[in-house]
């Protein structure tokens, strides 16, 4: 099978693609990435910047929006060409199970419909119709929030869909984007661009979902240079060999790798709702394999519930084991098998000086759960259904654990009660965890969400006001004045 | 290979459940034989996997409502291999299971139960009456009826359905006290929802996360869980059980 990935501009040239082969469990998939020369990539880049100022700025917000909902309805319809494509392809290039994609899709897709897209805007900007016109303040004066022409987008990781976020974002605030996607996961991000261009065929131009090998300087420091933001998501690392690149002039939008964990109360494990914590717990662990920044690595559970944290240990053990059969893990490189299992034996020689350590599950199972005592420290795990579990006594005693971690801590799941929820919450922001949810919701955002604390929409845009004294001397220039 | 030179029928075995079974029992080492309504080249595949597990197998298609078309497969069978150890009744008349969509029991008239009770009841009784002879003679044999665990607790009430299921049970349990004076069992296997299947496929992420949370075992049943307790009975590991009805539901039912 062959699929070509990426969506550009009709620029009027022959393309050169780069051919790479996914092996699935039934059959190989090769994927053709366009590999755009350096005249093409000023091309693309013209052409965005022309539509994006003639065609996004002219569009109403509430036109965009519609369109974007439009084409989520199509990909949330299981009978659609591009949904029947995804399903069938996107267990190929990343191994994840069939049913995982198909439910994980849904579960995705379902907050970028309209309604969902409204509480975004109004989330960031109070009055939508702020990227309209100026609109009237309190502070007395006008504003108006004015988007980026281009806006460069570097992708990573291998969660089918993610560059959704940011390709709808700069779409709402009437940016034009040239997308990097990441060799893991080359395909959604092309689909949806074209199928926002069957919807809305004016915006063609508007879009470029392209690939090129990471690290290619000259191209990026190029690309950078005629950007208005640069926006990418990766390990520290390539982030700063990518901030290095993007001159003082553009504004840039880091995503590093973060760190999640879980806190579970005595409140939640008395002998009725400790099976169904346990359950929101491995939920959170089997969502794309922990694949994404707001997946757990451990649950700190505090004792003196009915259930005690080793026994909720062993329940989050079978409830694993049960899940492998309706979500199986995805299929591991050679490299990822590697340090799964040297983590899991660094892990089972500390049992040696930890006697109250546990490490459960088969050594070549598909999860390993780790009961650890109070061990205490949030280090990372191998992720692929790797969890530690840590007693605790108070839910504050967290705080010493995770302070070495603070410039990564993200999502926090929790089960507690509204009192302990809220005493906790204050302690952990403090800390610099940014986003608190029920245990069970780790991988699902809400729309309108702060990502790593910052806000989606708003960061991306400038604010133009009309003072109030402007406002007030052109009224002596009226032509109408008594 | 529990099961070498045994001769087993499984009926409706060209997916599901069915193609699961027959492929189980040729792991042990039987001859299957793979019977099929419509889809032949799904039957064949099931063939071919059965004797590459190391059993050997034929397909045949027949319509088991049909009572002449079930005479004729027997007697092809017969006349193939010359015994019949062991039947599976697995095949079932086309249900939508579609806890949205199905008939609510005020909406339900008597052609509904009466379809559900033909393709259920009335199409093991053919297959049963064809194979009696042969199993007399042989003074042994299995027969495994598979229902439903809806038939014990029906979470969802497919009226209809669950309706001709119960009846199978009661159906068993009478050819039950009868033939085992001839040495042969009857008995019957219940799973619980069986995902994925054909029919399976399209169930609610909800309505399984309702079964999954009123099960111990804490997930939905595989056509490949049903293997176990079906093989069971078939072999002599059970020849001192008849009339019995299994569950295999991870728990939801207990009786």
């Amino acid at each position: 099978m062959k699929e070509k990935a990426g969506y550009l501009p009709n620029i009027g040239e022959e393309l050169a693609y780069k051919t790479v082969t996914f092996a699935g469990k039934q059959e190989n998939l090769e994927v053709e990435l366009p590999l755009l020369t350096q005249e093409q990539t000023n091309l693309v880049l013209e052409n965005v910047r022309k539509a994006s100022s003639d065609v996004l700025k002219s569009m109403t917000i509430s036109e965009i929006v519609q369109v974007i909902d439009a084409v989520i309805e199509q990909l949330l319809d299981r009978t659609n060409y591009y949904r029947q494509k995804a399903e069938r392809l996107l267990p190929i290039i990343t191994g994840y199970d069939e049913e995982v994609i198909r439910t994980g899709l849904t579960t995705f897709l379902k907050i970028f419909r309209k309604h969902h897209l409204q509480r975004f805007l109004v989330e960031d900007f109070g009055n939508p119709l702020i990227l309209d016109d100026f609109q009237p303040r309190t502070k007395r004066g006008f504003s108006k929030a004015v988007g980026p022409d281009v806006t460069v987008q570097i992708w990573s990781g291998n969660v089918p869909a993610l560059p959704l976020w940011s390709l709808i974002s700069s779409l709402m605030v009437k940016s034009g984007s040239i997308g990097k996607v990441p060799s893991a996961e080359p395909l959604f991000a092309g689909w949806f661009a074209q199928m926002l261009v069957d919807v809305e065929p004016k915006l063609a131009d508007c879009l470029a979902v392209v690939w090129w090998k990471g690290g290619d300087e000259e191209r990026e420091r190029h690309l950078f240079k005629q950007a208005d933001v640069v926006l990418a998501y990766g390990g520290n690392e390539s982030l700063e060999s990518i901030k290095s690149r993007v001159p003082i002039t553009t504004r840039f939008l880091p995503f590093g790798h973060k760190i999640s964990f879980g806190i579970v109360s005595s409140m939640s494990l008395d002998s009725r709702k400790a099976i169904k914590t346990v359950h929101q717990a491995a939920n959170d662990v089997i969502r794309y394999d922990q694949q994404g920044c707001y997946s757990p690595h451990v649950f700190y559970v505090q004792k003196g519930g009915n259930v005690s944290p080793r026994e909720f240990a062993q329940l989050l053990a079978h409830e694993l084991e049960a899940f492998e059969k309706r979500y199986p893990r995805r299929s591991l490189s050679m490299e990822e098998g590697a340090s799964l299992a040297e983590w899991r034996q660094k892990e089972e020689l500390s049992m040696l000086t930890n006697h109250n350590k546990e490490v459960l599950g088969e050594t070549n199972g598909a999860w390993t759960v780790v009961f650890s005592g109070n061990e205490g420290e949030l280090a990372p795990t191998s992720l692929n259904r790797t969890i530690k579990v840590m007693e605790i006594n108070d839910l504050e005693d967290v705080v010493p654990f995770i302070e070495p971690y603070r410039s990564y801590l993200q999502t926090v799941g929790i089960a507690a009660a509204p009192s302990e929820l809220f005493a906790i919450a204050n302690v952990l922001a403090n800390a610099g965890v940014t986003r608190i949810t029920a245990l069970g919701s780790m991988n699902s955002p809400e729309a309108g969400w702060h990502h790593d604390g910052r806000f989606n929409l708003s960061d991306l845009v400038h604010m133009v006001d009309i003072e109030h004294s402007a406002e007030d001397y052109a009224e002596s220039f009226a032509s109408y004045t008594d | 290979m529990n099961f070498k030179n045994k001769v087993v029928l499984v009926t409706g075995s060209s997916r599901g459940i069915g193609a699961s079974l027959a492929r189980g029992f040729a792991r042990e080492g039987a001859t299957v034989v793979v019977n099929y309504l419509q889809n032949k080249r799904a039957a064949e595949e099931v063939v071919t996997s059965c004797i590459e597990l190391g059993g050997d197998a034929w397909a045949i298609g027949a319509d088991v409502t049909d009572e002449s078309a079930v005479n004729e497969m027997v007697e092809e069978i017969l006349l193939e291999a010359g015994k019949i150890d062991v039947v599976v009744n697995n095949a079932f008349k086309s249900f939508m299971f579609n806890p949205e969509q199905r008939k609510l029991a005020w909406q339900l008239n008597w052609d509904d139960y009466q379809g559900q009770i033909d393709g259920a009841v009335r199409s093991i009784h053919h297959v049963c009456q064809a194979v009696i002879p042969a199993m007399k003679k042989q003074s042994s044999g299995s027969i495994i009826n598979m229902v439903s665990n809806l038939v014990e607790r029906p979470i969802v009430p497919y009226h209809e359905y669950t309706t001709a299921k119960t009846a199978v049970v009661g159906y068993s349990r009478n050819l039950a006290a009868e033939l085992g004076l001839f040495g042969i069992r009857v008995n019957c296997v219940a799973p619980g929802l069986v995902y994925p299947t054909d029919t399976t496929r399209d169930t609610k992420e909800e309505v399984k996360d309702i079964i999954i949370s009123q099960t111990p075992l804490r997930r939905l049943t595989t056509p490949r869980d049903v293997e176990g307790p079906v093989l069971f009975l078939a072999s002599e590991w059970s020849e001192f059980m008849t009339g019995q009805t299994l569950y295999v539901d991870g728990g939801f039912v207990m009786k």
